[in-house]
């Protein structure tokens, strides 16, 4: 069976307020474009702003095992992309 | 035992303020509650003033502990003044001064006594008349119980037990016997039922006897009800020392009650320590907050600061029924009656962050404010442990 590429979407009141509840769209929007080879889901804290805090680069969003830093919907669709195509 | 007590009221046909006069109070150091149901002469705002008068005077007398409530009751009733046109005195009272272990003493003045069920039978328990002397019409009742876990105790204004006075069904109104049907029918169907649900349905059902539902007088009852707490956790924040996390996540796993974890650093915790996996919602953010997650034996997982500042919000402006995160924290806490926070100190620098966009409250500071609030405001019994 194909690996799925995992995107996670980091809830935590940092990432929160700095903008990941902008990132809604991709729910809709990654199942439509990428069908079943991608999923998404929010997690409750991925932990990153306090280690990274000096540098406030919330929100966050792990492709697979790589970290956005300032994720939008554009940034997180080109990771996406670039994953599938590494993976072809 | 927690004592759990409310009251419902329906005002008489054609009036704009309520006659009868309701007034409770919980003194937690004390483990007691005093509460009071007034019916004031007539009918509108003049019954109003003087039921809330005798009600809000006796709960002062017996609250400061100076006098006993039986001293108490006797100089209202030896004080209040008599009506010219009717000859009767102003107001009537049924007042209580009970605690958590169950001693009650209780007065009625003028009002229908109340009701004592225990295992579904209607206790009669024994009382002392106490004749006023300035008033020869005038006695109260004075009774001394001890209650036990699963009693309940029912007070009314004379517009319950007179509810469809001259009607055809019941010439004499419900009274007494009537009440007690309808009591015990809606015990045997629901034995756990809350005060709030069986004041509102005796209220209701003494309102539909009445001709065309226009109540001839204002209804009031008042149900307390002596059952065993209600215990609810909440975990916020990680505690201070990490080396202390499994210690506090073990503590929070063998607790008894509900409960809830509030942040999601906080909920990675547990769920690492106690090796519970957590899923998310399907959505990301419902009503401006982030959406809630989901872990096995835990009632309410949700993000942290800005849930809590909101559900505090939600509890000092009433507001309830709202389907996000903090609107299920709301009904989380008002489900129950003894509330424990434990409260991690450790401060997430990235919160205080000046390019954030909004200002992130101390999480310390927004639970004591909440446990001021859930304490004098909804009366619930709450302890904080700082982690």
């Amino acid at each position: 069976m194909e690996k799925k590429i995992s995107v996670k979407v980091c809830l935590g009141t940092t990432c929160f307020v700095m903008g990941s509840a902008n990132l809604q769209e991709l729910i809709e929007m990654v199942p439509k474009k990428y069908g079943e080879k991608v999923e998404v889901t929010g997690v409750p804290c991925l932990g990153l702003c306090s280690i990274d805090w000096e540098f406030s680069k919330a929100p966050y969003v792990k492709v697979d095992e790589d970290v956005i830093k300032e994720a939008t919907v554009e940034k997180v669709l080109k990771a996406i992309d670039d994953k599938l195509a590494a993976m072809n | 035992m927690f004592i759990d007590i409310d009251c419902n009221q329906v005002k008489k046909y054609n009036q704009n303020a309520y006659g009868d006069y309701f007034v409770s109070k919980r003194y937690p150091d004390e483990a007691r509650l005093i509460a009071v149901l007034s019916d004031g002469l007539g009918s509108g705002i003049k019954a109003n003033i003087l039921s809330c008068m005798t009600a809000t005077m006796l709960l002062k007398f017996i609250e400061n502990g100076q006098i006993p409530i039986r001293k108490a009751a006797e100089i209202i009733m030896n004080s209040l003044p008599v009506c010219k046109v009717r000859h009767i005195s102003y107001s009537t009272f049924s007042a209580i001064d009970c605690d958590d272990y169950g001693s009650a003493k209780i007065v009625e003045e003028g009002n229908p006594e109340f009701i004592w069920i225990r295992n579904n039978e209607v206790m009669e328990p024994e009382y002392e008349i106490i004749q006023s002397k300035t008033f020869k019409n005038r006695k109260m009742r004075l009774y001394k119980l001890q209650l036990r876990l699963g009693d309940r105790l029912i007070f009314c204004s004379d517009g319950v037990t007179q509810a469809g006075l001259g009607s055809g069904r019941l010439k004499l109104g419900l009274r007494r016997e009537g009440l007690i049907v309808l009591l015990e029918d809606k015990l045997k169907e629901n034995p756990d039922i809350s005060s709030s649900e069986l004041s509102q349905y005796l209220v209701n059902q003494a309102r539909n006897i009445e001709t065309d539902r226009n109540p001839k007088d204002d209804i009031s009852t008042c149900v307390l009800y002596f059952r065993e707490p209600r215990e609810s956790l909440i975990f916020t924040g990680p505690p201070y020392h990490q080396q202390k996390d499994a210690e506090y996540a073990k503590l929070f796993a063998n607790f008894r009650g509900k409960k809830a974890i509030c942040g999601g650093t906080t909920a990675n915790l547990i769920s690492r320590e106690l090796n519970r996996p957590i899923e998310m919602d399907s959505t990301i953010s419902i009503g401006k907050l982030p959406s809630c997650s989901y872990m096995e034996g835990v009632d309410l997982v949700t993000e942290g600061i800005l849930t809590l500042t909101k559900t505090l919000e939600y509890l000092e402006s009433n507001t309830t029924d709202i389907d996000n995160a903090a609107g299920k924290l709301v009904k989380f806490l008002l489900d129950s009656d003894c509330i424990n926070f434990m409260v991690g100190a450790k401060l997430n620098q990235a919160h205080y962050d000046p390019a954030l966009p909004i200002e992130i409250e101390i999480r310390k500071n927004i639970i004591k404010k909440m446990a001021a609030i859930l304490q004098d405001k909804y009366f619930k019994k709450v302890s904080i442990q700082y982690m």
